[in-house]
């Protein structure tokens, strides 16, 4: 589904990404870990197309995507949450699911409707507090705002960039609740986490980057391969 | 009895001085207005202090003078030159501020550019239409009394078209996903462009919309004031102080500032000569950059 | 290791200030020219209308002085030059001496620009730009009102006046000699903000400019350095204004109105924006283009215009940053071949 090759990311003159390859399944939890600093935003950035990669390709379902515009990206069906929510103080929450709905702006108003009003079912938290301000929202409800935002586009890839970073141990369970339904639903994710611990159980693969390169893949399932990762990112 | 004279006077001076100052510089307010908010939706957006707004000002002037030389009547000017002038501020936006919008000193460098742009137009219009004044006939001639206030019936038209299109920008800016787009891309375009948001069409679609509010107050304001090339220059002055006052890209600030800043200037010049009262508005301005450096009210998209 | 980085860094220094030298010397080797050859044509003209452009020049000097080394974009640098043209104007009208003129000029041109400052120095970036643009506007209107400063006329019949330097005495009546006697100030003012800016306090300048929350970490207030660039750039301004009622006669508001501003920053921004010797070139061309143009069309700013806006696009930073660097480097090359054979000398 996508697929990165060979991916060099530079910040000024600063050479983040030094050759990223990365493969992501239809329907597959991919867990990317790394230390601060390693390169795990800049590789969500890069594939979101806030940053355009130097070298290397990147296709998503056949379609090359290196070098597009992120707004192109998303609508190919590539749904960004980032770090720290960024969630638009100037809009209401309503309107921050509506600019949502701009992912995939050829749906029918039915259909576009039909997946606000799930969206609203599946937080009801958020359709209480609909007419709020984005930012009035508690730290935890911003996050679900920031992934509810992204859902109601349905996108077929999304990715997740440290969802439970500051937030209280309970609001924390029910990120990765919410992770695992959504692969239970069989939506593609490529997570971002800190947490490497809690973050295992909802992935398929796990990746550990170091430098901004890729140093170890394996299956979460595997207990030896989650030993090798935790040694890998530990160095 | 004594009190009554008292009374009666202040009525009168009500009546006849004060009145019809509040209410002509109402008129001019809106006008105000529709340019500074031009100013600021386009600052508040792309960042850009767009220079050539007062020369933009005049070429919807100058346009509605070509139109209605041919004929065209003046309510059709009111709806087509608007179009024009969006369409002109799209071509402007692609070919001239994306060219050096994503340098570092983007702040200085587009400045520049449109204060070419401002030297080239003015230029233009001594070109094309020579320096002397062109005085278009009012669309609506004539007066009326309204609450004992003698008003010629241009500027109460003026008044209730210009309330109108404020509330309908408001609307527009505040109450549409259209809106929406732009207040989220003005406070995080790379996070609106992720939800789908095509930023760069909306950059030049604002810069558009700002333009052709400029165009607008030119064609409303051209039955009042002349139409002559350095009418833009005039005016601009206005303008940036009302979208200082105001906050720079505030929609409700321009509003205010504009309603607030035309009256003083209107009001002061019965006490002192016309010329002084520009110093006055001015003076109010440097004295809110020293106490109130952000303005009256936040900038779009933040909050 | 240090020390070779520290050796590097100075012989680029060096070459930077040489390039900046040599492209000074041709621009007085320019004027000269210029200089001799309306001398032999014996057109008084030219002259006049050169010794207006070193004028200009200085004025544009000082506004690269804002936007070159602080960063700081004045619309209404105008308003110091008006000043010190209608200061200069004044006091010959009582008392014909240029050396009370130019001192009057300095005091009321520090204070102006203190007080100025103080207010508008608070200003961040594009503010700035628009304070300063509604100041001089407002500034300008004021003086078009006010009979005791001759209204829209401005003062005329400003007496011309024998400037006594030393041992001989200069007449501003005469177009040649004054036109020397300008390019030398102007080249002092040059030389003088050449100076400035490598002294600590012109570094801390770019500091403020290149990143200013940083600067306090180095015990400095920023405001303090940006309102000692910004009184500067008064000065220079005005001190260039007071020469103009000594070439002209007269002084009139146009000096004040947002032309006068506007061309000043289109002549740092041809020239160079901070060079300094680049806006004394910028003023060479514009001031040439405009009369070469002048002689064909009225409609010169149309074409001016557009020289500006493809300067802004193509060529940001003008002749003289184009220039610079190719001398640069050949200087850096000679000055590394000279150490090199030295150094084979040494052994």
């Amino acid at each position: 589904m996508l697929s990165l090759d060979a991916i060099h990311t530079y910040y000024g003159l600063s050479h983040i990404l030094q050759g990223v390859s990365l493969q992501l399944g239809a329907g597959e939890v991919l867990g990317l870990f790394g230390r601060n600093g390693v390169g795990k935003s800049t590789l969500i950035k890069t594939i979101a197309g806030w940053v355009v990669p130097t070298q290397g390709s990147m296709t998503f379902n056949g379609v090359s995507i290196a070098g597009l515009t992120p707004d192109r990206i998303c609508r190919q069906g590539i749904g960004l949450v980032p770090e720290d929510r960024r969630i638009f103080p100037g809009l209401s929450v309503e309107e921050n699911l509506r600019l949502g709905l701009m992912q995939a702006p050829h749906r029918s108003r039915a259909a576009a409707q039909h997946a606000l009003d799930q969206t609203f079912s599946r937080f009801p938290r958020l359709a209480e507090r609909r007419h709020q301000m984005g930012t009035t929202l508690s730290g935890g409800e911003q996050q679900m705002l920031a992934i509810a935002r992204v859902l109601v586009g349905t996108p077929r890839l999304l990715l997740i960039d440290e969802p439970t970073e500051g937030l209280a141990p309970m609001i924390v369970d029910e990120i990765f609740q919410l992770i695992a339904s959504l692969r239970a639903e069989g939506v593609s994710i490529l997570l971002v986490e800190q947490n490497v611990m809690r973050a295992m159980p909802v992935c398929d693969r796990i990746v550990a980057l170091e430098r901004g390169t890729v140093v170890f893949e394996g299956q979460a399932q595997s207990a030896s391969d989650r030993e090798r990762l935790v040694a890998a990112i530990a160095v | 009895m004594h009190g009554g004279a008292c009374m009666n006077e202040l009525l009168e001076s009500l009546q006849f001085i004060y009145g019809p100052q509040i209410a002509n510089g109402l008129a001019i307010g809106m006008a105000v207005v529709l340019m500074a908010l031009g100013l600021t939706i386009i600052f508040g957006l792309l960042d850009v202090i767009n220079m050539s707004h007062g020369e933009f000002y005049a070429l919807g002037a100058y346009l509605a003078v070509t139109l209605a030389g041919q004929g065209v009547n003046f309510w059709f000017c009111l709806v087509l030159v608007p179009l024009l002038m969006a369409a002109i501020g799209y071509f402007t936006e692609r070919t001239l501020i994306q060219r050096v919008f994503h340098s570092k000193d983007r702040h200085i460098l587009t400045l520049l550019l449109t204060f070419g742009l401002a030297i080239i137009t003015e230029d233009l219009f001594k070109l094309g239409y020579g320096p002397n004044p062109y005085k278009p006939e009012s669309p609506i001639p004539g007066a009326s009394e309204l609450f004992g206030i003698m008003l010629p019936n241009y500027r109460v038209f003026l008044i209730v078209a210009g309330s109108c299109i404020i509330v309908a920008v408001w609307m527009l800016v505040y109450r549409t996903r259209l809106g929406a787009m732009v207040r989220a891309a003005a406070w995080d375009k790379h996070m609106a462009a992720s939800l789908g948001v095509p930023v760069e069409r909306v950059y030049a679609g604002t810069f558009a919309f700002g333009v052709a509010l400029a165009g607008l107050s030119g064609v409303l304001l051209a039955p009042i004031y002349s139409v002559f090339p350095t009418m833009g220059k005039d005016f601009i002055l206005m303008a940036f102080t009302v979208v200082i006052v105001g906050g720079m890209g505030s929609i409700k600030g321009a509003v205010i500032a504009g309603l607030l800043l035309t009256q003083v200037q209107s009001i002061s010049s019965l006490f002192i000569s016309p010329v002084w009262s520009e110093p006055l508005v001015f003076g109010i301005m440097v004295l809110f950059l020293i106490v109130r450096p952000q303005g009256l009210a936040g900038r779009l998209g933040h909050g | 290791m240090g020390d070779s980085v520290r050796l590097a860094v100075a012989a680029s220094e060096r070459a930077e200030r040489i390039s900046r030298a040599v492209l000074a010397a041709l621009f007085v080797l320019f004027a000269l020219t210029f200089a001799a050859v309306a001398l032999v044509r014996g057109d008084t003209f030219f002259f006049r209308l050169a010794t207006e452009a070193l004028i200009l020049g200085g004025v544009a000097m000082a506004v690269d002085v804002l936007l070159g080394y602080a960063g700081l974009l004045t619309l209404g640098h105008a308003l110091f030059f008006g000043l010190g043209a209608y200061v200069s104007a004044l006091v010959l009208k009582e008392t014909p001496s240029f050396w009370l003129a130019m001192g009057a000029t300095l005091c009321v041109a520090t204070l102006v620009g203190l007080l100025a400052g103080v207010v508008f120095i608070r200003a961040r970036g594009v503010y700035f730009a628009l304070i300063t643009f509604g100041l001089a506007q407002v500034v300008f209107k004021a003086v078009y009102n006010t009979r005791e400063l001759g209204g829209s006329d401005g003062i005329i019949g400003v007496p011309q006046i024998d400037i006594p330097l030393g041992l001989l005495t200069v007449s501003a009546s005469s177009p040649g000699s004054f036109f020397l006697l300008t390019l030398i100030f102007v080249m002092l003012l040059y030389c003088f903000l050449a100076w400035w800016m490598r002294t600590p306090l012109g570094r801390l300048l770019v500091a403020v400019r290149v990143n200013e929350s940083r600067v306090p970490f180095l015990g400095f207030a920023p405001w303090r350095v940006k309102l000692a660039a910004f009184v500067m750039a008064a000065i220079v301004a005005a001190l260039c204004g007071a020469l103009y009622p000594m070439l002209r006669g007269l002084v009139s508001p146009e000096l004040l109105t947002f032309q006068t501003s506007g061309n000043a920053v289109i002549m740092v921004i041809l020239g160079g924006v901070g060079t300094l010797i680049g806006p004394l070139y910028g003023a060479a061309l514009l001031t040439g283009l405009k009369s070469v143009i002048g002689t064909w069309t009225e409609h010169h700013l149309m074409i001016i215009g557009a020289l500006f806006m493809l300067s802004v696009i193509f060529l940001p930073k003008g002749f003289a940053g184009a220039v610079l660097p190719r001398l640069r480097r050949y200087f850096a090359g000679e000055a590394s071949n000279a150490s090199l054979t030295k150094k084979d000398a040494g052994h």
